[in-house]
């Protein structure tokens, strides 16, 4: 069907070029991208215990490579796409035990999952700096 | 920014697009080039700019977005009006298909500002300025507006859409009680006018295998028909990586549906059936 | 777009009719094993994921003997593996998805098959990681 009798090839109408992001493919993608962004930390959450598992002075090295800022703000990153992961995943599995499909609620869930990732990270953060003085 | 049905024009907008050039990854006989533009007679006081998709298949050119410039006053409501007022006071080779005017028969189901609808539904007044008219989204194109919904087609008749039934017919019809009719409600309501699966980026990367929110909405149709005998063989012919599975959740389809079904919900309730079969 | 695995690399002439290209090579029948897989492990990765990052918090700063203290622990170090093979797991079985989802090529089976090895691979340095750990001083 991409060829007419004449045998020219057919144009193909523009899908992401010109469709309009929404709520629900924003964070469907968000949702991936968070995924694969993870999947790299798990890699650190393995170069993490590996170096604890190679003595002191390794291990030193990589705390200090994670206690400078920009290890800081790569944690940072990485607890937020967590956190964005996290709460869409649950999305997901209340999708699928079959609720919450009505726009309305796919809407609200949405915005909720935004804004309980954002505070769920910055939570934490403020946690772990308590924590921090607190040592 | 909260949407309840998807008859609700969103009114803010944060992004038009996503973020990618303008012919990302368009093989170049779908480039889209600069089109004409089709001013407004003298003395039409209420104009409105719409940018339309066209391609000439009897010409060697790409396709190209061409800007009409609509009398409001002189043409009808919809959004269907002023492509038919175009077609016959300013440019009579502007094609696309129509038939009901009335959002039933799934015939001008095009690409608005964005978002998959009916072009006889959505309000012109409900559109943004220049309104932006798209066919369906990833589909071979034949002229114009006009998809080729060939392998659609194709993908609803694998899927059985008839009643499987090797009990003998009975005297009268075959009985149903009213709460197993009411099941098909919500699924029979589908005119077929591909809006959900022209949005769905999954049918985008996976078209040729994924069957798609509107095919998948009436395989659930049969499946959940207390008359049909043949489930077993439906869930058996659904239960692919692809067919089913490359269904990801992420929506569109309920989003965009201009009779307001929910392709969504459905597809996850096959997804439990499957579950089910298996404890 | 799929297209028949000719081994060319150019795409194959297709006189298919369209019934015989919307069926291809049939159905399956598997999927929801791997479905069910997938929602399983994010059950399970919920409570773990939510301890490992208290966990993170409560300990945050530590140095090499306190964290290794720590990780010596017997439920520390059972959680920890359990994270790790759960998290692998899940990790595995969504880029496999995304893999299938934007990768049509032949190269699609051959990325499938190093990212579960990878997965596998860094799960198992993990675990060995938590128990040289907890048995060697």
């Amino acid at each position: 069907m991409s060829r007419p009798t004449q045998g020219r090839i057919r144009p193909l109408s523009p899908n992401v070029q010109i469709y309009r992001p929404q709520l629900t493919s924003v964070l469907s993608i968000a949702n991936r991208i968070t995924g694969i962004v993870l999947s790299i930390f798990g890699v650190g959450l393995v170069t993490w215990l590996v170096a604890a598992a190679a003595g002191p002075e390794v291990y030193s090295a990589f705390h200090d490579i994670m206690a400078s800022w920009p290890g800081q703000i790569v944690l940072f990153g990485g607890s937020f796409a967590f956190f964005l992961h996290l709460t869409g995943g649950i999305r997901h599995l209340v999708w699928d035990s079959g609720r919450g499909f009505q726009l309305g609620t796919i809407y609200r869930s949405g915005w909720l999952v935004i804004v309980a990732s954002v505070a769920l990270t910055v939570a934490a953060w403020i946690a772990s700096r308590f924590m921090l003085g607190v040592h | 920014m909260i949407i309840d049905s998807s008859n609700q024009v969103a009114r803010t907008t944060l992004l038009k697009r996503f973020p990618v050039p303008k012919n990302f990854g368009v093989s170049p006989e779908s480039r889209i080039s600069k089109g004409k533009t089709w001013p407004a007679s003298v003395g039409a006081v209420n104009v409105k700019a719409f940018e339309i998709y066209r391609y000439d298949p009897d010409s060697e050119a790409n396709p190209r977005l061409d800007t009409f410039e609509v009398d409001l006053d002189d043409c009808g409501p919809m959004v269907l009006d002023a492509l038919i007022w175009i077609k016959s006071k300013v440019d009579s080779t502007l094609t696309f298909r129509r038939s009901c005017r009335e959002g039933v028969c799934g015939s001008c189901a095009m690409n608005i500002d964005g978002t998959n609808w009916l072009a006889c539904t959505r309000f012109i007044s409900d559109t943004a300025t220049p309104a932006t008219i798209y066919p369906l989204a990833n589909l071979r194109i034949i002229k114009d507006l006009v998809p080729d919904l060939t392998h659609l087609y194709a993908q609803y008749e694998m899927i059985e859409p008839w009643l499987h039934a090797k009990t003998i017919e009975p005297e009268k019809e075959r009985l149903q009680s009213p709460q197993e009719r009411a099941e098909l409600d919500g699924a029979y309501e589908c005119i077929l006018c591909f809006c959900c699966t022209s949005g769905c980026p999954s049918h985008w990367w996976n078209g040729e295998r994924f069957l798609g929110p509107a095919v998948l909405l009436q395989a659930y149709r049969w499946l959940i028909d207390s008359r049909d005998e043949a489930t077993a063989k439906r869930l058996d012919g659904l239960e692919d990586p692809f067919r089913l599975y490359r269904c990801h959740t992420i929506l569109n389809c309920t989003r965009t549906c201009p009779k307001q079904l929910n392709p969504g919900k459905l597809i996850a309730e096959i997804k439990k059936m499957m579950v089910e079969r298996q404890a | 777009m799929a297209r028949r695995y000719t081994g060319t690399g150019k795409p194959a002439p297709d006189n298919r009719s369209p019934f015989a290209r919307a069926t291809g090579l049939g159905s399956a029948k598997t999927g929801v094993e791997h479905w069910w897989a997938q929602r399983a492990s994010a059950i399970a990765l919920v409570p773990l994921t939510l301890w490992f990052i208290a966990m993170l918090m409560v300990h945050v700063g530590s140095d090499y003997a306190t964290a290794t203290a720590w990780l010596r622990t017997l439920p520390a170090a059972t959680l920890m593996i359990l994270l790790l093979a759960m998290l692998f797991y899940h990790a595995a079985l969504g880029l496999q998805v995304v893999i299938e989802d934007y990768v049509h090529s032949s190269m699609k089976f051959a990325a499938i098959v190093l990212i579960r090895l990878v997965c596998l691979v860094l799960a198992l340095a993990g675990i060995v990681a938590v128990f040289r750990i907890a048995l060697i001083r």
